[in-house]
């Protein structure tokens, strides 16, 4: 693939070649969408598959290097968000074209790159002072992070309640279904482990919660491991200002592009904020955080300008769509019934929000690959692809939504 | 003792296209750079007898240019086009239930056979197809008993006679009206429209549907392929061109974005989403790349005019199909090679996207499309030689033969060689129509419609 652009390029020009697809005369003209659709899946497959070398190559250093109870915790600890198996992770992330040996890898590998992943945006959270929220959540909730993800948003965002319980210390468990609506309340280690996520509190989170050798570890490894690299998923949100008042640290945070406004929001979903405190004194929680979690919805606006489009380009998703194999469930109804279920008292951007309708929807199937083999994955429910797509999109991508 | 062949038969014996010297005969269009939208031409067509030439352009006019008769005396050149008919086709519109403008572009023009002294032939853009009659008026009654010439009424007690009107000649008038208006039978852009053999129905293709018309009823359509997906997230493939097959009323075929082409007989189903065969060629997984999807996209296909193969066009390539052998094309012929390892640049300037046609010699031995540059290419199947040549103002002096041009690809330019970062990728030229049944071929380039012919004698 001899190509003077890299992944991330190519993926931001057909990103911003969609978007401007929908004030052209003539109206979306579906060949070019769909061809410019295939271009960004493939971007993303060598994107990811780029990336997840690199963070193997990474955590493989790691290993050498840390003793192997952290390795446990670490899996325990980054686990709420890595609800996906192999089976499901594999072929969507990396599939499809001439990526097969990428799906070969055990799904323990492949949890590991994961969790080096989020070891990494947090280290990059570190680096830099936006407070990004739990990296968990902003690694799975974040890629749903765009226009469209926003009715994604709170599907990913919902798998974190169910999926990080039975994947508490087991972090090889497949994908749990069900659709839970609702969060369930989390054991005591769950919001204790994302506590310390908060760059800015990790210690002081810690400390009353449960396990604590879960936290301390965690947050301890952290410095310790190499620098986030600049390429790193997280760098993307590096030019969104977070207000540093709003208490992120234990929401999932996604960040919104309104095509039609230009406005960035980035909206925090505050119903892990709400488990986070539910089981303990939180000290994050008296931060200023917004309200119990559940209705923050709000977040903090900046107004785009086209003069910053570069910069916003590079953030914007290539994601997202298609997670859905050809012919499985429907897909749509997770999102937007999430979405209600989880923001209720929305803020006034989510009226525009909610007018936006992804063109890709769930996607073009042809996103998730040529010749998806849907006869071997279970019968995919709502909350599986949820997790599905938060794993696609992996990189903390803001999406691009594309009204048809 | 031998008879003495000309020149000019000789080559059309071998019907060769690079055995033949293609000159410049003329140009049409505005001179200046400065090209205006509504100028840009967006499809040719010569009619079944090649005497008419029609062209549509983006502000959604049609301009017909006839052929003016041999000079039977002059025979060093064949007759000359000039402008016969000029009409406003389409006008923009708008779809005001959702909100989307409807472009006036001119996507195809397809001429009907002539029955009558009328011409006809169908034009649509995205959304709406139009049956236009072109006839002549060349005498005009005259000498009417109570009307003046002008139109006014005589004073009734000034009339003292009966007086007949007859008819008497008059300077030509071309007119052009519509007959039929097809509408509101498709959701997506019309990307084709092709006469049946029958002549009396014809089929219109967009993006997910093919419609099968009557050319009398307005009101109705059959639809007859569908490949709109249940759930819209899970598409993979639009439908790009569709044509009738020459001869069989009851066949036609689609290509896809995908690269296949679906061959369909109406015979089978009332519903032909089933196709009858499936011309697919495997991909070369050497050449994958980021843009292996949209360089297999097929942009037009056409049948031969023998109806024994079809041609398809994809970004790179042409392809000869015959239509008893689905595994593989019979003849490919690479268009402009030296682009593969420039898709990423012509992927960002949206050249990518650029929609070629091609189309055949009267005899089906020779293929022809454009390419960038306002270069030309010709593929002679049968000497397997191949020819470049472009559409420029530079030799507009009749009868100049046209020079044929080389691009280099990659290492030490020669001389008159062009190479590859040179090449001007907003001059491009996607349609192209050769005579039925002489050496003639229109070519457009932007705003520009040249007309070549081969070199007589």
């Amino acid at each position: 693939m001899e190509c003077a652009l890299d992944a991330q390029s190519l993926i931001s020009i057909s990103l911003r070649k969609i978007h401007s697809s929908r004030t052209q005369r003539g109206g979306i003209k579906l060949h070019k969408n769909l061809l410019v659709s295939y271009v960004l899946r493939n971007a993303r497959q060598l994107y990811l598959s780029e990336r997840y070398a690199e963070l193997y190559r990474r955590q493989q250093q790691q290993q050498q290097q840390q003793p192997p109870h952290h390795q446990h915790q670490h899996l325990a600890y980054a686990a709420p968000g890595m609800p996906a198996s192999a089976a499901d992770f594999g072929p969507l992330q990396l599939g499809g074209g001439g990526d097969a040996e990428a799906r070969e890898p055990a799904a323990r590998h492949q949890l590991h790159q994961l969790h080096q992943l989020h070891l990494q945006q947090q280290l990059h959270q570190h680096q830099h002072p936006a407070p990004r929220g739990c990296a968990a959540a902003a690694a799975a909730g974040a890629p749903a992070g765009g226009a469209g993800a926003l009715s994604e948003l709170p599907g990913c965002a919902a798998l974190q309640p169910p999926h990080g319980a039975p994947h508490r210390g087991q972090p090889l468990e497949p994908l749990q279904p069900g659709p839970a609506p609702l969060p369930l309340p989390l054991p005591p280690p769950a919001p204790a482990a994302l506590c310390p996520r908060d760059p800015r509190s990790p210690v002081a989170c810690s400390a009353p919660s449960a396990p604590p050798g879960a936290a301390p570890p965690a947050a301890a490894a952290s410095p310790p491991a190499s620098p986030a690299p600049a390429s790193s998923p997280g760098f993307y949100r590096g030019a969104y200002p977070t207000p540093s008042d709003f208490g992120l640290h234990c929401s999932s945070q996604t960040t919104v592009l309104d095509l039609d406004t230009h406005v960035v929001t980035t909206v925090e979903n505050g119903y892990l904020h709400q488990d986070c405190c539910a089981s303990a004194h939180c000290p994050c929680c008296g931060q200023g955080a917004p309200g119990p979690g559940l209705a923050s919805a709000a977040g903090c606006k900046r107004k785009y300008y086209p003069g910053q489009e570069e910069e916003e380009d590079d953030e914007e998703d290539a994601g997202e769509l298609g997670a859905e194999p050809p012919g499985g469930a429907p897909f749509a109804p997770c999102k937007r019934a999430r979405f209600e279920d989880f923001c209720p008292d929305s803020s006034p951007d989510a009226s525009n929000i909610s007018n936006l309708i992804s063109i890709f929807g769930s996607g073009f199937s042809g996103l998730v690959s040529r010749q998806p083999d849907s006869s071997e994955q279970p019968p995919p429910l709502n909350g599986q692809l949820c997790a599905k797509q938060a794993l696609a999109s992996l990189g903390a991508w803001t999406r691009a939504i594309v009204a048809f | 003792m031998f008879p003495k062949l000309s020149l000019r038969s000789m080559f059309h014996g071998a019907g060769g296209g690079n055995d033949i010297q293609w000159c410049f005969s003329q140009v049409k269009g505005a001179v200046d750079d400065d090209v205006a939208e509504a100028d840009i031409i967006s499809t040719v067509e010569f009619n079944h007898s090649g005497e008419l030439l029609a062209t549509g352009d983006k502000g959604g006019r049609v301009v017909i240019f006839q052929q003016e008769q041999e000079n039977k005396i002059q025979s060093h050149s064949r007759g000359e086009y000039n402008v016969y008919s000029t009409f406003q086709s389409h006008e923009p519109e708008f779809d005001y239930l959702k909100s989307l403008e409807i472009e006036e572009k001119i996507n195809k023009i397809r001429w009907l056979p002539q029955k009558n002294a009328a011409q006809f032939l169908l034009s649509t853009n995205d959304k709406t197809i139009k049956l236009w009659k072109i006839s002549e008026r060349d005498k005009r009654p005259e000498g009417y008993n109570l009307k003046e010439e002008d139109g006014r009424y005589r004073d009734p007690t000034t009339v003292t006679t009966l007086r007949v009107p007859v008819f008497r000649p008059m300077d030509l008038m071309v007119e052009a009206s519509p007959r039929r208006i097809f509408a509101n039978a498709h959701t997506y852009h019309i990307n084709s429209i092709s006469i049946n053999s029958d002549y009396e129905t014809y089929l219109s293709a967009d993006d997910l549907r093919i419609n099968l018309w009557h050319l009398e009823i307005t009101d109705r359509s059959f639809n007859i392929v569908d490949i709109k997906p249940a759930n819209m997230e899970e598409l993979t493939e639009v439908i790009t061109a569709a044509e009738f097959h020459p001869n069989s009323c009851n066949t036609f075929v689609y290509s896809s974005s995908k690269g296949t082409i679906r061959l369909c007989d109406m015979r089978a189903s009332a519903l032909c989403d089933r196709h009858s065969k499936l011309f697919e060629e495997p991909e070369d997984p050497s050449n994958r790349s980021f843009f292996s999807e949209i360089i297999s996209s097929i942009s037009d296909v056409k049948f031969s005019h023998s109806g024994r193969y079809m041609m398809t066009r994809d970004y790179l390539s042409v392809k000869i199909w015959d239509l008893n052998m689905e595994n593989r094309p019979v003849e490919t012929y690479q268009v402009h090679e030296y682009l593969r390892s420039k898709l990423c640049s012509l992927y960002e300037n949206d050249c990518i996207f650029d929609k070629f046609e091609c189309c055949w010699n009267g005899s089906d031995s020779v293929v022809m499309t454009g390419s960038y540059n306002n270069f030309f290419r010709m593929f002679d199947r049968n000497t397997k030689r191949d020819i470049t040549l472009e559409a420029s103002r530079e030799n507009n002096k009749p009868r100049t033969v046209l020079k044929p041009r080389k691009v280099c690809a990659s290492g030490k330019r020669k001389k008159d060689e062009i190479s590859v970062d040179s090449l001007d990728f907003n001059k491009k030229i996607l349609h192209t129509a050769w005579h039925p049944k002489e050496n003639i071929i229109a070519v457009a380039t932007t705003n520009n419609l040249y007309i070549f012919q081969d070199k007589v004698n």
